[in-house]
């Protein structure tokens, strides 16, 4: 058994995984604003990395990790509603290359905003957990106490969301808002409400990505979400774009898939490696694995 | 003016002709006047021009929102730099055909799986796309260099050129202007292909496949190779343009082509104005003289250029000029030069109605 979890099959699993949940959780924030505004934001990665550095610089100032880790969210979902009602509400309604291309330059401010702030120089955030990793029969197995955390805690997240969806009464209104919104309004749901409510929940969830990967070995530099977010859309499209579930799946998929190109190619290539697989899955289901086929309204 | 006003209206490939060379000329006749720091800029922003030329045809004409054009760009000039570095015999036209073929091969790449793609789907997909150009570059360090990339010189100004020039600093003067002229007069040339891709059948066809694609089909359009012309096209200027841009700068290294610049190819588009010919030119004297307008209002707001603010005051200002222009003259300054010579227009014919009565 401990010679199967310390093969360099298990590793890159493990590896693949750790990665994927990361990427899981910026495609599910980014499903959640699809679903309720019908934007793609392209600044998701940023305004994450934004919350990450206001919450965890808190730590030079003597507080809790714990309470970084707070901080960083509260100030991630009041980002979100802002955006929302100062940048996103006027363009409802235009060409939908307007809210893309606000959206880019936005991502472009926040960047070179937080390197203004605090420089381009990567910071360490460290976490309560051990970066080290674990040993079975003295090999290494690539788990650390920090990697179990993170997948743990994106999972939590994950599950939070799926119960506030499926359970709540905020979570139905905010379904029936994406769905049918004329319906919604008069049935008594404040619907431009919902459509805050549902930026600030995705601007949580992308939060809670970018503390995870701002604690581990990557670090917490302007433009670490980069990537994140390019693979996250890869997420979000593969599993489609309106199936939250999809997300999910499309990144771990895409974390694995990245760690296989890592570990037998390059790591060099490893995005090309997500983009492989997109342009298969687009090939064959234009509209992502996991959304019921939609014929397009003429 | 009314004969000028005239000859507008009937707008042929050989009025086309003679206004792009008035304004190559009047372009190259600037290039005398300026210093060679000057100059040097507006060899920079002659190549932009030349991608965001390609880009406003895309996202403008085709409606396609591509944000991988500065991976367009990247294949050009590797394509231009690794020929260069291994033949610098090869006449500079050579090499800008290789560039601008090669590009436009990229470009047929993407578009293949891309163009069944819609608005923010093809969006992220060329994100992708220009995201994994440069890792890729670096990887196959044997070939491009790897992070150091490729140094090279093949723009070299010829001897007649060099008499226009006299004093301490007349070669160098003389390689800054020579560099210019040749990048204006390349613009001006693909600024004439574009003016007339514009007007042709393809371009007609594009804006309907972009306004109404059942219409088109039914009109006999086919779409999905309407949309594929579109990428090839834009990616050959966008593999020009880089080329032309790296060997101005004598070099080719993977961060010349960060992903912001497709934020800034995108800004340059949205100010000059979407869909505009003048709106890339507009564009490009932008990003010529970006550089200049930037320390200008960093004295202005007493910033210090050396410090961090300084520093990313650029990526600031272009941010905020993307989001604004956007939200308040979607046509960007093209668009606002329409709207005020049809108001003027109108009011013209206002008062001859006025007149009559």
């Amino acid at each position: 058994m401990s010679s199967f979890l310390t093969s360099s099959f298990m590793s890159n699993i493990f590896g693949g995984l750790a990665q994927g949940v990361i990427y899981s959780l910026v495609a599910l924030s980014l499903v959640i604003i699809w679903q309720s505004t019908h934007v793609l934001n392209f600044a998701q990665g940023a305004m994450a990395m934004f919350a990450t550095y206001v919450g965890m610089t808190q730590i030079d100032r003597g507080l809790n990790y714990w309470w970084c880790v707070i901080i960083s969210v509260l100030v991630g979902m009041a980002f979100g509603g802002i955006t929302e009602r100062v940048l996103i509400r006027p363009l409802y309604g235009k060409p939908e290359i307007n809210p893309i291309v606000v959206m880019v330059g936005f991502l472009g401010v926040i960047e070179a905003a937080t390197t203004a702030i605090w420089t381009s120089t990567s910071r360490n955030i460290a976490a309560p957990f051990s970066q080290i990793y674990f040993k079975a029969d003295g090999k290494l197995v690539l788990l650390s106490p920090f990697i179990i955390f993170q997948i743990i805690l994106a999972v939590v997240i994950m599950m939070l969301v799926a119960a506030l969806f499926r359970f709540t009464r905020l979570g139905l209104q905010l379904r029936a808002s994406a769905l049918a919104p004329e319906v919604a309004r008069l049935l008594g749901v404040r619907v431009s409400r919902m459509l805050t409510i549902g930026w600030m929940l995705s601007a949580g969830v992308g939060s809670i990505a970018a503390v995870i990967l701002a604690s581990g070995s990557f670090g917490l530099f302007p433009t670490n979400m980069d990537g994140v977010f390019v693979a996250g859309f890869i997420a979000a499209a593969v599993g489609g774009l309106d199936s939250p579930v999809g997300a999910i799946a499309g990144g771990l998929i895409i974390g694995l898939t990245e760690q296989f190109v890592l570990a037998y190619w390059s790591p060099s290539v490893a995005p090309l490696g997500g983009m492989i697989v997109l342009v298969a899955v687009l090939m064959v289901r234009p509209h992502g694995l996991f959304t019921r086929s939609v014929s397009r309204r003429v | 003016m009314h004969w000028l006003r005239g000859l507008r209206h009937q707008e042929t490939t050989l009025t086309r002709l003679i206004s792009v060379a008035a304004l190559t000329a009047l372009a190259l006749a600037v290039t005398f006047i300026l210093p060679p720091v000057a100059n040097s800029q507006l060899a920079g922003g002659a190549a932009i021009t030349i991608v965001i030329l390609g880009l406003s045809w895309l996202i403008g004409w085709s409606g396609q929102i591509s944000l991988g054009n500065s991976g367009f760009m990247a294949v050009g000039a590797y394509a231009a730099g690794i020929w260069a570095h291994h033949h610098d015999t090869t006449p500079l036209i050579f090499t800008f055909a290789l560039a601008t073929v090669i590009g436009g091969l990229s470009g047929l790449v993407v578009a293949i799986p891309s163009t069944r793609l819609r608005g923010p789907y093809l969006a992220g997909m060329t994100l992708a796309f220009s995201a994994a150009v440069t890792p890729l570059a670096q990887n196959f360090s044997s070939v491009t260099g790897g992070e150091g990339g490729i140094f090279f010189n093949t723009l070299t100004t010829p001897a007649w050129f060099q008499h226009f020039f006299s004093g301490a600093d007349a070669t160098i003067n003389a390689n800054a202007q020579w560099t210019a002229d040749l990048a204006v007069v390349t613009a001006g040339l693909m600024f004439f292909i574009m003016a007339n891709l514009f007007h042709s059948r393809t371009g007609r066809a594009m804006r309907l496949v972009r306004d109404n694609d059942v219409a088109a089909e039914l009109m006999g359009v086919h779409l999905s190779r309407t949309r594929t012309i579109a990428f090839v096209i834009a990616a050959s200027f966008a593999g020009l343009g880089g080329a032309l841009y790296s060997l101005i700068n004598a070099t080719v290294r993977p961060e010349t082509f960060p992903l912001t610049l497709s934020i800034t190819l995108l800004t340059l588009m949205v100010l000059g104005g979407i869909g505009t010919l003048s709106g890339a030119v507009l564009g490009g004297i932008v990003y010529s003289f970006s550089s200049n307008l930037v320390s200008h209002i960093n004295s202005l707001t007493g910033v210090n250029p050396a410090s961090n603010l300084g520093a990313n005051m650029q990526g600031i200002i272009f941010g905020v000029l993307l989001i604004l222009t956007m939200l308040f003259a979607p046509r960007g300054i093209a668009g606002l030069g329409i709207k005020l010579v049809k108001l003027r227009n109108s009011r013209a014919v206002l008062a001859s109605d006025e007149n009559v009565n």
